[in-house]
């Protein structure tokens, strides 16, 4: 994999566009995605981008990966945010910005307090569209987790707790080249299947029930994330089949719906019409359809009722309509799907 | 049937009194955690401790699944805006002072916060989180023996002609079958010269005979962490520089572990490592700092390091301790166990 310095290149046109000179980024997952390495901790590395540079606040010991691997980065042996205001000073910087909703307070109010200027949101902007690299990237994490699922249900057992068989699923997709987890696994067997953020426990594995899982690995810095439910055993009951087949029209339904110039809400409230005219299941439906996704796991824009986004071509967005039946049982169908000018792209295949 | 940790909401709550506040507003992921458990995804929820109770603002999602299993505590859904929802709830409650902690709520939170008359305390649960309860610490210890156990067998399971990759893959297989969650971290395989670099990221070196071995990794047992780093010559002629160099590395270690002191702070600890490597003329190969904290997360609060000159290191504090030498394009050599502090000296976690 070749570390690429194209996600800052398009910041600074994007500073250039609307006549800013800089910009500090400060969250672990900004910084992550601007220098295109994988920083493991917040406040492990900060940067000050200017119009012509790129400069990394990090700790020494990066320094010797950074050096090989990122030769675009000016490293400073610094973590202090004064350090990174008198670095702005230094460059007579005028028209600095900050991110406001992805700066910490303590940090945000010294970068304020000395000039810089407060902008909601640019990050979360600039991730939105995502390149063809990043496509890329994302693409191989959804095919190795996609592949994950057929080894993983030919090797369960019944027998095996939730937490034995996350382990196992988190195996293969390490062995099939997975770099990490994307987000903790949710493995729900049963009646925990109707919680969709189920915590894993030791519950075993019986035969003739529904297993839920939501997993994705990581590839290059990029997430996927897929969700199945399946009956495990020979006969599932007649309920199942007509809710699981009801999620599948639903997931089908948004798939088509989901195209460039709609809006990200329109979707979601298609499936809540379909869901409710199939048997009033409406309210069975307690979560939004879906999210962007990219270096971290849920981006912008969200595919929910609150959402007053439009989608467009270059989007990577998360289809995931369920039906939850307390204490009974709950199905999710979920993919990975790249909105594309024509015709969408299901990735996690 | 999960429940909240009675001794963690104690101390949370005797923090708040000594502040004297009469509630917190917690928004970091690992900070929730402490207290509930691991309910919530990051971002996706709102906690106020107060004298009376616990109050939190989540994802709708959360709200049936979470008054069930936690009775004691008051949910309301809310998907927008929860630092504003937050405000109304504290309204309503009536509680007079209430803090937040500035590094954790973003600049945007912080200032409506600031605005409805609420105090910034930076780094507010560092103190309750560094010092270990009785539980925390049995975790703990559970989560070492793992990793000791898996580094006994990775010994025996090494041989010449497997990759780094794979051999990252053998101890992550390893402790996950040994009751481990998962890793702790990414798991540092690092051959011969690529052990010079204290950040390598495990790749595709072959080991051959008479190469140095640099194996960095822990796991997670029950939310908490273990982190060893050990280093050896594969097979049996290791160099006399590797031999003088590994003397030196481990030496240090058990100088800070014999002599640091409860009540000093992580510059005079991490001085007690640094010195000594010094001394044997080492000092500019050691890149980084002695230690840091380690707890629900893998690294947190306790930091052994130069510029901690002012937070000292105090009763069950968790940390590692993990000087090293870095000869670049060489090879390096890292030694690490991890430790709490108690009254009579360090103790390790095993």
């Amino acid at each position: 994999m070749k570390f690429t310095a194209e996600k800052i290149k398009k910041l600074q046109v994007w500073l250039k566009q609307n006549r800013f000179d800089g910009c500090a980024v400060t969250d672990l997952d900004g910084v992550n995605f601007f220098s295109d390495f994988c920083f493991a901790g917040q406040g492990d590395a900060y940067l000050l981008i200017t119009l012509k540079k790129a400069y990394c606040f990090t700790k020494k010991m990066y320094a010797v990966d950074l050096k090989k691997k990122t030769p675009y980065l000016t490293l400073v042996d610094s973590l202090y945010f004064e350090d990174i205001v008198k670095k702005a000073q230094s460059l007579k910087l005028k028209n600095c910005i900050f991110d406001t909703t992805a700066t910490g307070y303590i940090a945000g109010t010294l970068f304020y307090k000395n000039g810089f200027k407060e902008y909601a949101g640019f990050i979360g902007k600039l991730k939105e569209i995502k390149t063809e690299t990043e496509i890329a990237r994302i693409k191989k994490a959804c095919s190795i987790s996609f592949r994950a699922y057929d080894i993983f249900r030919k090797k369960l057992k019944a027998g095996m707790t939730e937490l034995e068989a996350t382990s196992l699923l988190e195996n293969i997709m390490q062995s099939l080249g997975g770099e990490g987890l994307a987000f903790n696994t949710i493995m729900a067997f049963g009646e925990n299947s109707a919680n969709p953020h189920h915590i894993n426990s030791n519950r075993k594995l019986k035969q003739n029930e529904p297993v839920l899982l939501d997993y994705g690995c990581r590839y290059g810095g990029y997430c996927s994330d897929i969700t199945r439910t399946f009956w495990f055993g020979k006969k599932p009951s007649g309920e199942f089949n007509k809710a699981y087949a009801l999620v599948k029209a639903a997931h089908d339904l948004a798939l088509k719906l989901a195209k460039p110039s709609a809006p990200a809400c329109l979707p979601h409230n298609c499936v809540c019409d379909f869901f409710e005219d199939n048997g009033k299941l409406k309210k069975y439906f307690i979560h939004g359809l879906g999210h962007s996704l990219g270096t971290a796991i849920h981006e912008p824009p969200f595919m929910n009722p609150r959402t007053d986004e439009i989608l467009k071509a270059g989007h990577i967005i998360t289809i995931e309509p369920g039906l939850y039946f307390e204490g009974k049982f709950g199905i999710r169908y979920e993919d990975t799907v790249l909105i594309g000018e024509d015709k969408n792209k299901i990735l996690t295949k | 049937m999960p429940k909240l940790d009675e001794a963690k909401l104690d101390a949370v709550r005797k923090l708040i009194k000594q502040n004297k506040l009469d509630g917190f507003i917690f928004t970091d992921y690992n900070d929730i955690k402490y207290i509930m458990g691991p309910v919530f995804l990051s971002g996706e929820a709102v906690l106020l401790v107060h004298a009376k109770g616990v109050y939190i603002t989540a994802r709708s999602l959360y709200e049936a699944p979470v008054s069930q299993d936690f009775p004691e505590v008051k949910i309301e859904g809310c998907d927008k805006d929860r630092d504003l929802k937050t405000i109304a709830a504290i309204k309503k409650l009536k509680l007079k002072k209430v803090g937040f902690d500035g590094l954790k709520e973003s600049y945007h939170a912080g200032k409506n916060y600031i605005a409805a008359g609420f105090i910034e305390k930076e780094n507010f649960l560092v103190p309750v989180r560094a010092a270990k309860t009785e539980t925390e610490l049995k975790n703990m210890k559970a989560a070492a023996k793992i990793a000791y156990k898996t580094y006994e067998h990775i010994l025996t399971w090494l041989e010449p002609g497997v990759s780094e990759k794979e051999t990252a893959e053998e101890i992550d297989n390893f402790m996950k079958l040994n009751g481990a969650s998962s890793t702790s971290f990414d798991t540092i395989v690092a051959f011969g010269a690529n052990s010079g670099n204290p950040h390598y990221g495990t790749g595709n070196a072959k080991l051959k005979k008479n190469m140095v071995v640099l194996l960095d990794f822990g796991c997670i047992f029950k939310d908490y962490c273990s982190d060893i780093t050990r280093t050896f010559w594969f097979g049996d002629k290791p160099s006399k520089e590797f031999k003088e160099v590994y003397k030196t590395v481990k030496s240090a270690h058990d100088e800070a572990v014999e002599k640091a002191v409860c009540g000093q702070t992580g510059a005079e600890i991490d001085d007690i490592a640094r010195s000594y490597i010094e001394a044997a003329g080492y000092g500019q190969y050691f890149t980084h700092r002695t230690g840091h904290g380690i707890g629900m997360e893998i690294h947190e609060e306790a930091n052994i390091s130069q510029d901690n000159t002012d937070k000292p290191i105090l009763e069950n504090y968790c940390f590692s301790i993990e000087p090293g030498i870095y000869i670049v394009g060489k090879f390096g050599v890292r030694y690490e166990d991890c430790f709490y502090m108690t009254k009579q000296g360090v103790k390790q976690i095993k």
